[in-house]
């Protein structure tokens, strides 16, 4: 394991890449790290952002000195272990539409800032990985859940990080150039991470499907929305599960009419269930997610 | 109420800012400059807090429909009433009927309407501000546009005499080229030592993508240090597994443009950070129109603390005074 | 025969044409009518347009398309009618 980097982020910020390389067990102790530090409710701390391999601290140094708070990191680094963290977050069902028509538009649009302006995205990331076809992709995309391991970019962004050993992890470059446009709620892939686009806007993630239901909602119209305008929280276990044409539609419809609520269960595991077992607990979730 | 008769530019509600929800990957949006902003409302007798127009490049022409007093801080827009030059940096009154517009941008880029009693929009996660972005905050969600109608509300706290002025050694003053100080670090082990020093010693052209959101600088190309790109971190030498942006963070997607992350901007992201503006200076920029040059200067976290202490130092000079 | 100046009330890039595969606004010796747009300026990624204040003839323009220009130059001179 790497040594943690502890940097000044200005006079307001600091920031810790425990890692350069992305690994689950480096997102962990990231997550354990920031909760050990919340539930301290030091004074003077104003955002405490868990990331994928680091994590990032705002504070209002007229209450604490920078170097009094790295010192205090550096202490949590030491003290807190996964191995007694548990986590309890929710597990989702989150319905995607895979290759669908918007997402297409869109990504043929910018084929000029693609690595591969011949093939369609989910083709180019299908070939790249060593997978016959896209269906094949889809597949393992679907097949095992993700953890939410960072939230961010804009609001409600999740990334996702697939529950499987590095060797099945999927990987792609991000476009050439970025795209100016990607539609809202798209669904894309970019380095080892999944991500459903909240909003519409620029991106550079390659573009698979569309996921049915919203992520983000200002106006807190759904179920979901009731306590927070976003929906993802770090910690989640999203199952992208592929529908047809016919069932975006039909949950389009009650997305719409404000009857939509995402299938969810709680759920309370530890990192050491994921990292020992990762094929055993990834059937776990999908058993009790549908049970 | 005030009537908006055209809305400029890009004039926004903005306050202090929506802190806390980084975690979610809300950016605290609120006033660029907070100096200017927050001397506006010490000059109306307003909570430090309260929410202020932020007006960008071109300023918009309003109607009092209500006596009040009013301060216009931050960069030279020279502000009019009824067609007539008024002060900057001064308690104005201003009387129903009358209207306020604006000269063209003299120095500086962004200017402060302060109101007594600050604007008055709905609080959206504690704050006031507007996140063009996404809809949220501010007059609903966006820039003012034509005939719009802003309340005003009731966060003034104490009476100052129209005439009061900020002493001149308190106005900034803003030129067409800026030194803007930053603390080197974050992932500023992806450059070479070469282009870290070719970083500090070259002028960056502020390029016409300059808003809210970042600035972007032309320059030269700035090159990483050869790696192996670790796993799950993109292909881009300049890519990083995706972390978190702080406020003032400068990147350099590909190497070719830097951009300094400001109050609207994304809030983490895969590409390498490498310095930090300090909080001064992010006042500073805000001020940095396009077309003008910035040289950034290396500080160490002291010099960044005492640069910070200097502004609250200011500020408590200027309530001092207005106490008197 | 008096002179109108055109300025630039904000900094960006000015624009003689309203997209790349289209032509000028107006060309110099070209009448133009108040309120007539003659160019745009681009900056924080919207474009803002430039427009004759009077009725008359375009006598000159200062600047190329897509040059950077600062707020308060001047654009155009009009010989006004």
């Amino acid at each position: 394991m790497t040594v943690a980097r502890y940097e000044y982020g200005g006079d307001e910020f600091v920031f810790v890449e425990l890692s350069e390389t992305m690994d689950l067990n480096i997102n962990f102790k990231a997550m354990a790290i920031t909760s050990q530090l919340k539930e301290e409710n030091l004074p003077g701390i104003l955002d405490i952002c868990p990331s994928n391999a680091s994590y990032m601290i705002r504070f209002d140094p007229d209450r604490i000195h920078p170097d009094k708070l790295i010192s205090k990191l550096k202490e949590l680094e030491q003290s807190v272990s996964i191995d007694d963290f548990e986590i309890s977050s929710r597990m989702v069902d989150v319905p995607v539409l895979f290759d669908d028509p918007w997402t297409h538009e869109a990504l043929m649009r910018f084929r000029d800032r693609h690595q591969d302006p011949d093939s369609t995205d989910l083709e180019y990331v299908a070939r790249i990985n060593g997978f016959d076809s896209k269906e094949e992709l889809i597949k393992a995309i679907t097949d095992s859940p993700y953890l939410v391991s960072m939230i961010g970019f804009v609001p409600g962004l999740p990334w996702c990080y697939q529950m499987v050993p590095r060797e099945r992890q999927i990987e792609a470059p991000k476009y050439v150039r970025p795209r100016t446009f990607t539609p809202e709620r798209a669904f894309g892939l970019g380095g080892a991470f999944t991500v459903i686009y909240p909003v519409q806007g620029a991106g550079g993630y390659q573009l698979f499907g569309t996921a049915a239901a919203p992520i983000f909602d200002k106006d807190q119209r759904t179920y979901d929305f009731k306590d927070s305008i976003t929906f993802p929280r770090q910690g989640d276990i999203f199952r992208y599960r592929s529908i047809d044409q016919k069932e975006y539609e039909e949950i389009r419809k009650t997305v719409e009419d404000g009857t939509f609520r995402y299938l969810t269960k709680d759920i309370t595991f530890t990192p050491k269930q994921v990292l020992d077992d990762p094929k055993g607990f990834s059937e776990e979730v999908l058993r009790r997610l549908y049970a | 109420m005030i009537h908006v008769i055209n809305p400029g530019l890009e004039t926004t509600v903005q306050d202090t800012g929506r802190i806390g929800f980084y975690e979610v990957g809300m950016p605290p949006s609120g006033a660029m400059d907070k100096y200017s902003y927050t001397a506006g409302n010490l000059l109306v007798g307003n909570n430090e807090s309260a929410a202020s127009l932020e007006i960008t490049y071109l300023g918009p022409e309003l109607e009092f429909q209500e006596d009040t007093i009013i301060a216009v801080t931050g960069g030279e827009i020279p502000p009019k009433i009824n067609g007539e030059s008024v002060p900057m940096w001064e308690a104005l009154e201003i009387k129903a009927g009358d209207k306020l517009s604006f000269d063209f941008v003299k120095q500086g880029a962004r200017v402060y309407l302060a109101v007594a009693g600050g604007i008055d929009v709905p609080e959206i996660m504690n704050s006031r501000s507007t996140y063009t972005l996404c809809g949220i905050g501010g007059l609903n969600g966006g820039k003012l546009q034509v005939n719009d109608k802003l309340e005003v509300g009731n966060e003034k706290i104490r009476d100052v005499k129209p005439g009061t002025r900020i002493a001149d050694h308190l106005i900034p003053s803003f030129d067409k080229h800026h030194e803007i100080r930053v603390v080197l670090g974050l992932c500023s082990y992806r450059l070479t030592e070469e282009s870290k020093d070719r970083f500090f010693s070259i002028d960056w052209k502020v390029t016409p993508e300059a808003n809210r959101v970042g600035y972007r600088f032309k320059g030269e190309r700035l090159n990483f240090v050869e790696r192996e790109q670790p796993f799950g971190a993109g292909s881009n030498p300049s890519n990083v597994v995706d972390l978190g942006y702080p406020i003032g963070s400068i990147q350099v997607p590909d190497g070719v443009e830097p951009i300094a992350l400001l109050n609207d901007a994304v809030t983490g992201g895969g590409y390498a950070t490498i310095a930090t503006i300090i909080s001064a200076d992010l006042n500073k920029l805000g001020q940095v129109k396009t077309n003008e040059t910035v040289r950034f200067v290396s500080v160490d976290i002291d010099e960044a603390l005492a640069a910070r202490n200097e502004v609250k130092e200011k500020l408590a000079e200027i309530k001092q005074n207005l106490s008197k | 025969m008096s002179q109108s100046k055109v300025l630039s009330p904000i900094p960006g890039v000015f624009y003689r044409r309203p997209s790349p595969d289209e032509d000028v606004y107006v060309n110099e010796g070209d009448a133009v009518s108040a309120g007539q747009v003659i160019g745009l300026v681009e900056v924080m990624k919207s474009y803002f347009e430039i427009k004759a204040e009077v009725d008359g003839v375009i006598e000159s323009f200062a600047f190329e398309n897509e040059d950077s220009i600062d707020a308060g130059q001047e654009i155009a001179v009009i010989n006004v009618k």
